[in-house]
């Protein structure tokens, strides 16, 4: 019995080994595929005379112009202007919930925002249609379907996003330093000022690029609340369109096919912009080797 | 013979499960006080009681007073109105397993002076080199102070956790098995540092060696299973036979 075990044991480690390489090799192969595919269909907008079609600030697929800078630039702003309301709360509460805030309040806290990973996206959008854009509206003039708006509801989109990387990196920091710190005198908000915070910069840079990521990508909330006009927006009361709501857009109404053309170049820069994310945390890990 | 620190009726529970019931001890000032018992009788538990730290842990829970004479007058550690930081500060701790923070030698020594007394610059780097010519480490790191703490040996670190608390100035030490993780040479050392450190400082040392707390103890100590404490005399721990007879079961 005894010699057989180790070899069982290595068959039975054969075939998940083997499931998993194959999954990596099928994901591999569909992103590759996927990059093909869209520089495939580019290719001809990018190389032709369209390309000075592309990047001009006008979209009108009537008119044969079909720029696509104000929705490249839509993107940018909503994305930043949502993280940059998203991060620091999220960095409040992951301060709030290990040490700084009372422990009867953490829990129930962190649990609620937990939760919120769990409410589809569509929930967000339609509840905010009918609460947030008349509010909106009403404070200012307009239509409420604005830059403002997408943003906030954004911010509370990737929120969880951003709240469960940080604590995932405040637990391990802190598993670590948490009783030498108390031992020498220091109060929750200084073992997190002194030690947490210098000790959780990998972290915290992972969860900027990744929330950022995860804001760039999100196509329902700017589709629902952004109002999806395709110009830069003047003010945050502003109506855009960003690059995913407008690939959603034209693909859904019936346009001209030509239109058809520049969603490719849409859709690369998307993924291109996806790459630099991930590019982005992996040189922030790589870091702490070197 | 003066009281550094009274205990009474103390008793702690992790998760329901009572690890001390009703322990009353009072610890002399100076030392070293010496803390004896099986593994697992309770001994950490007891030290962490005293500066409070078993309430970084979950589930504890704590009744009793302890009362600890620092420099400023006695200190009630339980009381509502405590700043337990303080307490920490007052009372500094060396843990079985040396905790280094994950941070270079001289920031072990200087990140909590600034933390907790907004001192730095030249005061700090003072204080620091004289915790650590105490600690005697001195020697051995002055030239590698912007070193990564982890990069120390076992013995080092020890040493350096000691220093950590010594740089606070407190009044009582708390040593929980300081030689337990060292090789013997360490180990040596370390007793060493312990003989110079009683004059300054309320030592309370638990230790699982007899033969260390019969050389080194002026203090003794026996935590029995279910958080009885005994108080051997000098006369008693001094001599192998009796002690060996009153211990016997324990070890
Ligand atoms: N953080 C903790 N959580 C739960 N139980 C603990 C904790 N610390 C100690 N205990 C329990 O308390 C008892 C005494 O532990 P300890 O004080 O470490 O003993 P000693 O130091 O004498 O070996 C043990 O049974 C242990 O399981
Ligand atoms: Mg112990």
């Amino acid at each position: 019995m005894r010699p057989k075990e180790p070899c069982d044991r290595r068959g039975a480690d054969r075939l998940p080994s083997a499931l998993l390489c194959g999954a990596a090799c099928v994901s591999a192969a569909l992103v590759f595929s996927i990059f093909a595919f869209l520089a495939a269909f580019s290719w001809p907008v990018l190389s032709g005379g369209q390309l000075g079609s592309l990047l001009s600030w006008h979209w009108r697929p009537l008119a044969g112009e079909f720029g696509i800078l104000p929705m490249v630039v839509g993107s940018l702003c909503l994305a930043g202007s949502a993280m940059a309301v998203a991060y620091p709360l999220a960095l409040g509460v992951c301060c709030f919930v290990h040490g700084c805030g009372p422990a009867w309040a953490a829990r129930p806290l962190f649990v609620s925002i937990r939760f919120m990973t769990s409410v589809p996206t569509v929930v967000y959008g339609l509840v905010s249609v009918f609460l947030l854009v008349p509010v909106i509206r009403g404070a200012f003039s307009g239509s409420g379907f604005s830059w403002l708006a997408a943003a906030l509801v954004l911010a509370v989109l990737v929120l969880p996003t951003v709240v469960l990387i940080i604590d995932t990196q405040f637990q391990a920091v802190r598993a670590e330093v948490r009783v030498a710190a108390a031992a020498v005198g220091l109060a929750p908000s200084q073992e997190m000022r002194h030690l947490v915070l210098p000790l959780s910069r990998r972290g915290l840079a992972i969860a900027a690029v990744l929330g950022f990521g995860r804001a760039l990508g999100d196509t329902l909330i700017p589709l629902m609340l952004a109002g999806n006009a395709p110009r830069v927006p003047g003010s945050l009361l502003d109506s855009l369109r960003t690059l995913t709501a407008h690939i959603a857009l034209v693909v859904a109404t019936d346009s001209h096919s030509a239109a058809y053309n520049s969603l490719f170049a849409c859709g690369l820069i998307l993924f291109l912009a996806t790459l630099c994310v991930n590019l982005g945390v992996l040189s922030v890990r790589g870091r702490r080797l070197g | 013979m003066a009281v550094a620190i009274r205990i009474e009726r103390l008793s702690v529970d992790f998760s329901g499960k009572a690890v001390l019931r009703d322990a009353s001890l009072e610890i002399p000032k100076g030392g070293p006080t010496f803390l004896l018992g099986r593994s697992g009788s309770g001994k950490t538990t007891l030290l962490r009681a005293i500066n409070r730290l078993n309430e970084c842990f979950p589930a504890c829970r704590t009744s009793g007073r302890v009362v600890v004479n620092t420099a400023d007058g006695a200190m009630e550690a339980y009381a509502p109105d405590t700043a337990v930081e303080v307490l920490r500060r007052r009372v500094g701790m060396v843990f079985q397993t040396p905790n280094v923070l994950p941070l270079s030698i001289a920031r072990n020594i200087c990140m909590p002076l600034e933390a907790t007394q907004g001192m730095r610059g030249a005061e700090a780097e003072a204080r620091m080199e004289e915790a650590l010519r105490e600690a005697q480490l001195w020697s051995e790191v002055r030239d590698r102070l912007r070193d990564p703490a982890v990069a120390l040996s076992g013995g080092q670190q020890q040493r350096l956790c000691l220093a950590r608390a010594l740089a606070l100035r407190p009044d009582i030490l708390l040593l929980d098995e300081p030689t337990a993780s060292l090789d013997f040479k360490a180990a040596q050392m370390v007793e060493e540092l312990l003989g110079e450190l009683r004059s300054r400082y309320t030592l309370i040392v638990v230790s699982h060696g007899l033969s260390q707390a019969r050389r080194l103890a002026e203090y003794l100590f026996v935590l029995h299973d279910g958080g009885r404490v005994e108080e051997l005399g000098k006369d008693v721990f001094r001599d192998k036979d009796a002690l060996l007879t009153v211990l016997g079961d324990l070890l």
